[in-house]
């Protein structure tokens, strides 16, 4: 994708949910109706800072059925890059974002015979949306929500009122935790997991499942966090014939794109492969951060996700 | 009508343990019992415990088959049910489906035609190929599912065979559907009424 | 637009089935080139040329009448020609939503499409129909949704669920297939379902084309053309029904080729569906004779040499093993061996 196919919206309402979440209402500046989307959607916010552009993934909350609004959730990051800061701060009712067509890279398995959601703080936010689908109970499924306290609960009346017996919470603060051996020992057959949240979380869903026997094919996560921050480094584009420089606050393809040449890019997280950059030189090495090309091609080097991996080098050519 | 290459027929490998896997379901018909000692002979070696996790539900058949169920006996399998034939053990595999667990990987050994049936019923637990190992062992005889009157004929070994629905001659193809568990057979002579290619056995 | 449907043309029987000039010339000759061989050559599906099949999303052409009443005679017939999956329902509102949008957007004239909230009211006026219900309710429709609106759309619709890093054949409306059986090949994954295809998957075209098309985007559509050969302007060429079409091919010689066989083409679009995240794969059929193609000097030349060349394995595969020869027999007097021009346009 790349911003040519953006959607201009309004913010309509902003609320704060919990000491650092606030919940963003987004109408269609042409007072349209959204694009319709299937749960677990996320869209890229576009947002024009004064000194740089920052471009977010974020989970739609809002129900699938109701396409008058977008909702999304942003978490107050603490080491922001500036994103977060920049709709916490910057962004009032009534101003202007332009939004990508939404991207559904975290869709429930539609012959799945059971659902295990298990989401950690703002994690809970791609769960809302898909439990208006889930809502009709075909098929059986049950939440479980971990957060720091009660007071870091967003949306927790909102899913008590709707799904009150499938939600189970977990507060930190009164050292609850998710028993992960046993929610994944005894699950029928045809039952997904899926878990939003912290990294240390996901880990530790993907680890016990495993060790439970089950297959990768059962297990869906998503993460959103900021591309890892690292030294500044030099690249060189050979096509647009342009030294970029990365500085340590902006990803490799945040900086690509700030010297005006597009990449194509789909999840901005380093899952999907869509900004895979060839590599045509290499004096240093590569830092990969990214889950989609195999340990054998990241050793290679012959290949890079500009959205999260960075380098260390005295040269770095790059296919663009 | 193309006879070779086409890339839709299921493709077997030999049966290996997927220790990953937590419970271990077998089903084995006849021969294919030679196939799963094997699986569990290299189970006995990587990760013993898991044969407590093993449950087999196997058809014995001819002269070797005291001495394979002999065999399963001394392993220390955690369940072994025997049967007389793959549909009493087919009915008996779905209700086993209905109680098991995420962390169970299924072995099949046995005729395609066998392999096949299982594997629909497993679909209707939404196992997928991650967690299921088959291995052909024993007759390559095709179910051939007529597509023209929708009759599927058992036992076939020909390269072409006459529809027990609809009485047309079928080419066998190698084009498979696992929901129907059955090759496409579509009428050979069309174009030609009478000119059928010469009859030879091939899935024996 | 200023459509003249022709409602009683037919697809079978006395087969009365002819291209007006302007249909002629509007065809989508799938030969860029003398000579063929497969690609991915997908493209995005944007807006095209006026006039031209590209022109909107789906094309509505003088012969809409026509097919949608030969569907029904194959759906009648056949029920099973239309399948669906439980769990593709909400891919098949999706499919409605964007037929119907599309045709009501691209063609005022003919079709209406109101809505307040989920309360909608479609307009079909060539097929006389007016049909109120709720977005989304089974109920308020007179059949399921993609069963409902597949029989007012020309050419085939194939939808498709992604899971597991594969895409899903799961549901269908397959009544202008060029040999293939919805019926046997449902449930099947993208490349099980391409499996009797030849030589494409030693090019790995199909891992292409899958990797493609998992990233496929809402909004972003794309096309590409497939062809074939069928005696007469007979648009059911399924596997079922072989037994009916396959005697034909026995039939064609060099003196009755022109009139007998048609050029086939598939204009094949693939759309990204929002609510199901499923890929709708659309197939349009186009016919012509080879006696109207070669109304245009160049598309004779063209056909007459991509025939003569074409790979041995895609003779067969294609169907054409019993009467290539003589159609390329009929189609040599309007080959002069002049070079003809890159592209298809008709010079």
């Amino acid at each position: 994708m790349n911003d040519a196919q953006t959607l201009a919206v309004e913010v309509a309402a902003i609320e704060q949910v919990t000491p650092l979440i606030k919940h963003f209402t987004l109408t269609s500046a042409d007072g349209g109706a959204l694009p319709a989307f299937s749960g677990g959607s996320h869209i890229i916010v576009v947002m024009r800072g004064a000194l740089r552009m920052h471009r977010n993934p974020y989970s739609l909350l809002s129900s699938p059925h109701q396409l008058d609004a977008y909702e999304i959730g942003v978490r107050r990051m603490e080491e922001s890059r500036g994103g977060s800061h920049f709709m916490h701060d910057q962004v009032r009712v009534g101003s202007r974002l332009e939004i990508a067509h939404p991207v559904n890279l975290f869709g429930l398995d539609k012959i799945a015979r059971k659902h295990v959601l298990i989401a950690g703080g703002i994690g809970i936010t791609p769960f809302l949306a898909q439990l208006e689908d889930l809502h009709d109970g075909t098929v059986p499924y049950e939440l479980h929500y971990s957060v720091r306290s009660p007071e870091h609960a967003a949306f927790l009346n909102r899913l008590r009122e709707r799904e009150d017996d499938k939600v189970r919470m977990y507060y930190d603060s009164e050292t609850q935790a998710v028993d992960f051996d046993g929610l994944l020992s005894n699950q029928p057959l045809g039952t997904h997991v899926y878990v939003c949240g912290p990294a240390g979380l996901i880990n530790r869903v993907i680890t016990t499942a495993k060790s439970c026997g089950w297959p990768d094919s059962h297990v869906h996560w998503e993460q959103f966090s900021a591309p890892p921050v690292g030294d500044a480094f030099d690249v060189f584009l050979a096509r647009a014939k342009l030294t970029v420089h990365v500085p340590p606050d902006q990803s490799l393809l945040e900086s690509i794109e700030a010297a005006g040449v597009e990449v194509p890019y789909l999840c901005r997280g380093g899952v999907c492969g869509f900004c895979q950059t060839r590599v045509l030189e290499l004096d240093g090495e590569l830092l990969h951060n990214d889950h989609f090309l195999s340990d054998a091609d990241k050793a290679r080097g012959k290949n890079i996700m500009p959205c999260v991996s960075r380098a260390r080098c005295k040269n770095l050519v790059l296919d663009l | 009508m193309l006879i070779t290459g086409i890339k839709s027929k299921p493709v077997y490998a030999p049966l290996r343990a997927d220790v990953g896997g937590r419970y271990h379901l077998m089903l084995g018909i006849g021969p294919g019992g030679i196939a799963l000692l094997r699986v569990l002979a290299e189970m006995r070696e990587s990760a013993p415990q898991a044969i407590a996790n093993a449950r087999l539900l196997f058809v014995p058949e001819a002269a070797d088959a005291t001495d394979t169920v002999e065999q399963f006996k001394q392993i220390g399998l955690g369940s072994m049910s025997l049967f007389d034939d793959g549909a009493s053990l087919l009915d008996t595999f779905r209700t086993v489906l209905a109680e098991s667990f995420m962390g169970t990987r299924l072995y099949v050994a046995g005729p395609e035609s066998f392999i096949g049936l299982a594997m629909k019923i497993a679909l209707e637990f939404d196992l997928n190929k991650d967690e299921i190992r088959a291995e052909e062992i024993g007759t390559l005889a095709r179910r051939v599912y007529c597509v023209h009157c929708r009759t599927a004929t058992e036992e076939v070994r020909t390269n072409i065979v006459r529809c027990t629905g609809c009485a047309r001659w079928l080419l066998v193809r190698d084009h498979y559907s696992r929901r129907l568990a059955a090759y496409m057979g579509v009428m050979v002579d069309a174009e030609a009424p009478g000119e059928l290619p010469p009859l030879k056995e091939i899935y024996l | 637009m200023n459509t003249l449907f022709k409602p009683d043309e037919t697809f079978r029987d006395d087969f009365s089935y002819r291209n007006s000039a302007q249909a002629i010339r509007r065809f989508p000759l799938p030969f860029p080139e003398d000579d063929y061989m497969y690609s991915v050559n997908i493209e995005p599906h944007v807006s095209g040329p006026k006039g031209s099949v590209v022109e909107f999303a789906f094309d509505v052409d003088e012969h809409y009448v026509a097919e949608c009443r030969e569907r029904e005679l194959v759906l009648a017939a056949e029920p099973l020609r239309f399948q669906a999956l439980p769990h593709m329902l909400s891919a098949q509102w999706d499919c409605l939503e964007l037929i119907m949008e599309s045709l009501a957007r691209d063609y005022p004239a003919h079709f209406s499409l109101a809505r307040r909230s989920n309360h909608w009211r479609w307009i079909n006026r060539p097929l006389g129909l007016d049909q109120q219900f709720i977005f989304g309710d089974v109920d308020t429709l007179p059949r399921q949704p993609l069963d409902y609106i597949g029989r007012q759309a020309q050419g085939d619709f194939v939808v498709m669920d992604q899971r597991e890093g594969d895409l899903w054949t799961e549901a269908g409306m397959v009544t202008t297939q060029a040999d293939w059986s919805l019926d046997f090949d449902i449930g099947m994954t993208f490349k099980e379902w391409h499996g009797p295809v030849p030589l494409a998957h030693e090019m790995s075209v199909f891992d292409r084309a899958l990797k493609y098309l998992l990233n496929l985007r809402l909004g972003q559509p794309v096309r590409r053309l497939n062809w074939t050969m069928t005696v007469h302007p007979r648009l059911d060429t399924s596997p079922e029904n072989y037994p009916k079409w396959g005697p034909d091919r026995a039939t064609v010689t060099a003196q009755n080729a022109g009139d007998l066989v048609h050029l086939r083409v598939e204009l094949q679009g693939l759309w990204r569906l929002p609510r199901s995240n499923a890929i709708v794969f659309g197939v349009r059929c186009y016919l012509i004779s080879m006696r109207e193609l070669a109304t245009v000097p160049k598309w004779a030349r063209r056909m007459h040499r991509v025939l003569e060349n074409l790979h041995p394995a895609l003779v067969d595969y294609k169907g054409l093993t019993r009467y290539r020869d003589a159609v390329v027999e009929w189609l040599a007097p309007y080959d002069d061996g002049k070079p003809t021009s890159p592209g298809t346009a008709p010079e």
